[in-house]
């Protein structure tokens, strides 16, 4: 056994321990903790895989943004009294359990019984690259090959903070998200708001542009970007946006717009929808996928703030 | 040189592996988040070896987003989820 094996195994005995673990964890904080590890650890085992772009997103959106969500709810859900703490009928225990064995069953075959080689269009995918004049596979899967989903995606994401906002009271529509900022921020916890953001932008917009040629791009970018604005909302330097604010809300749907523009061009220039017009691929995904940024930069940070919780200034 | 770089890395993820126990066995919230802490360090590191023996394109900039986002927990930590009465115990863990 070489090193790299004993590695890899290691790796794998760590990722797996740590995700029962964090299943079977009793206490919503630990089990959040749990996962944030869990992600940390699950990009190495994206890189060992050479999927440096899941790598990525894992990074920035698994434990990064999705960790700060559960921890913020956690701590939420701290004070109320858990509502699942009456024990399931034993009969409808034994039907969970054998409604999990067959899920996890079905996709312990799926991924047994695959042929040998497995199906795969990466060939494909990879010989009509000189056509979109892009260097990364995947980025030519998300906006090339694929546009349609991808675009849907987006399209989610702002449906998402509409779901968030619609929870607001009435008295608080209209205002910022979350609750009021503290009056003294941290001493600490300021000083790390206002190192970190510079150096953070930089490596959001680097990440966005290599995107194009190799791991990387909007979404990655876009959430390291998201999780600097984060961080000097949390540590009280700025307040979050009214929800009723132009800017914001044309940040937002920026991203979708700008694709779906694009897109609906293509039907005159190039003959189909979401069809670029040949020689002029490249400028043009790099153009959305800059929205798109900015509108994953503006997303994530109002989904984790949750629904206007002031009411708003006069 | 690469067996080294390997062997160093696996290094480095016996002691994260170490740190683990705290996240596991607590018993406070500040020693879990410490620990998560100690474990982005961990990663970002075995990552740097092991994308450097490998040779793994792009893997240098998962590094750098793990650097910025590792601290990013913690600040929600300080942030929400420490109890007031805990407030001190926090500062003396984060400093």
């Amino acid at each position: 056994m070489t090193v790299v094996n004993a590695l890899d195994i290691g790796l794998a005995a760590l990722v797996l321990a740590l995700a029962a673990w964090t299943v079977a964890a009793r206490e919503a904080f630990a089990a959040a903790v749990g996962y944030v590890a869990y992600g940390l650890l699950l990009s190495l085992v994206w890189v060992r895989l050479f999927a440096v772009d899941v790598a990525l997103t894992e990074a920035a959106i698994g434990s990064g943004v999705t960790g700060v969500l559960l921890i913020r709810a956690a701590a939420r859900l701290r004070g109320a009294t858990p509502a699942l703490d009456e024990p399931l009928a034993p009969p409808l225990r034994f039907l969970a359990g054998v409604l999990c064995a067959m899920v996890a069953g079905a996709l312990a075959a799926t991924v047994l019984l695959m042929p040998d080689p497995a199906p795969t269009l990466a060939p494909q995918a990879v010989g009509n690259l000189p056509s979109t004049g892009l260097g990364n596979a995947v980025t030519a899967v998300l906006i090339s090959y694929r546009a349609f989903d991808t675009m849907l995606e987006k399209v989610v994401l702002v449906l998402a903070v509409v779901g968030v906002w619609s929870l607001a009271p009435d008295a608080c529509w209209g205002g910022s998200p979350g609750a009021p900022r503290p009056a003294r921020p941290e001493a600490a916890l300021a000083f790390l708001a206002q190192v970190l953001p510079p150096l953070g932008i930089v490596v959001g917009i680097h990440i966005f542009w290599v995107g194009a040629d190799e791991p990387g791009g909007a979404f990655q970018g876009g959430a390291i970007l998201a999780a600097m604005w984060m961080i000097t909302m949390m540590a009280g330097l700025t307040e979050a946006p009214p929800v009723s604010s132009t800017r914001l809300r044309l940040v937002l749907v920026s991203g979708p717009a700008v694709f779906l523009a694009i897109g609906l061009a293509g039907v005159v220039i190039a003959g189909g929808f979401l069809a670029y017009p040949s020689g002029s691929a490249k400028p043009l995904i790099l153009f959305i996928e800059a929205f798109m940024t900015l509108t994953i930069a503006a997303t994530l940070p109002m989904l984790v703030a949750g629904p206007p919780e002031q009411p708003p200034q006069p | 040189m690469t067996g080294f770089l390997l062997s160093a890395a696996g290094f480095i993820l016996l002691t994260v592996a170490t740190g683990l126990v705290r996240i596991l066995r607590g018993p406070g919230d500040c020693d879990r988040m410490m620990a998560a802490q100690l474990l982005g360090t961990g990663a970002t590191a075995a990552l740097l070896l092991v994308a450097s023996a490998t040779g793994a394109p792009g893997a240098v900039d998962v590094a750098l987003g793990l650097a910025l986002l590792a601290a990013f927990a913690s600040v929600a930590f300080v942030n929400s989820a420490a109890p007031p009465e805990q407030n001190l115990n926090n500062e003396a863990g984060v400093e």
